[in-house]
């Protein structure tokens, strides 16, 4: 089984821990959310609802 | 050289230089990152939708000094899940199936929980050892066995990913060398194995789905112990 062979075994592990950590996390960070999380309020607000830009 | 049929998880090579970087990159081109616009686009807010909802459905049965964990667990759940999903495309390499990997991520992170629980509490972590309710004489045996379900979690975090993942790339290549073997002879038989291989595709789809949640979920279980 190719798997088992240990040549690459170093080099996938680190690439892969360095993808996640300098590619990934600042890209799941960059979704900031406008709101705090809180609590679910009970009221519905009433907001209009607008056109959205097309990208 | 003859091909057997796990030569598809070789690390992939040209001429000596290693593709695994593409493989690892690829799949992070997937999500793309947010600019600083007030106002975005659909996809752009459907993004964070996705990743606000799985986050809270992550993070809420874990105490609050344990939403540091969120960005880990999140981007790693992101991250499984664009690898699992581009290696069911055709031709392209999947880099959850690497023992390699899957190890190298399982590891860290479970020794982490731990850390953390023993560094933190460590008396609750210890307590873990031990269920509540153990009659008296079992206690010693049941800590023995505690402990060495405590240490096969990381291995079977690491084997679990990769072995679903090898099986069904495995499986949907050899329907689909039965399907093409068996077109000049037999056709009907080719058309019912081909059916056989678009349900398999459906399941594989899934399970790529499945196992990148599953492994992150045990992961925040591990760590709602320990914090």
């Amino acid at each position: 089984m190719p798997q088992l062979n240990p040549d690459p075994w170093f080099l996938i592990l680190s690439l892969a821990w360095l993808t996640y950590i300098l590619v990934l996390q600042p890209k799941i960070l960059s979704n900031k959310s406008m709101n705090h999380p809180t609590n679910k309020n009970n009221e519905i607000i009433k907001t209009n609802p607008w056109t959205w830009p097309w990208p | 050289m003859n091909l057997t049929f796990f030569n598809q998880f070789t690390s992939p090579q040209i001429m000596g230089v290693p593709l695994i970087m593409l493989a690892l990159l690829a799949p992070s081109a997937m999500f793309q990152t947010q600019n600083n616009r007030w106002l975005t686009n659909r996809l752009s807010l459907l993004q964070l939708w996705m990743i606000n909802l799985f986050t809270k459905q992550l993070m809420s049965p874990i105490s609050k000094t344990g939403y540091q964990w969120s960005i880990i667990l999140t981007s790693l759940m992101i991250m499984l899940l664009m690898i699992n999903l581009l290696g069911l495309l055709p031709y392209t390499f999947t880099p959850t199936t690497q023992l390699s990997m899957n190890m190298g991520l399982a590891i860290p992170m479970w020794l982490a929980t731990v850390l953390t629980g023993l560094r933190n509490q460590p008396t609750a972590s210890l307590g873990h050892l031990l269920p509540e309710g153990t009659p008296n004489l079992l206690t010693p045996i049941l800590i023995i066995i505690e402990t060495i379900s405590l240490f096969i979690r990381p291995l079977a975090l690491g084997v679990r990913l990769t072995a679903n993942l090898t099986a069904g790339h495995l499986l949907i290549q050899l329907t689909s060398t039965a399907t093409f073997t068996l077109l000049p002879t037999m056709p009907t038989l080719s058309m019912l194995t081909m059916v056989v291989l678009l349900l398999l595709s459906i399941l594989e789809l899934a399970v790529a789905m499945i196992q990148a949640y599953v492994f992150v979920l045990l992961l925040s279980l591990y760590l709602q112990e320990n914090t």
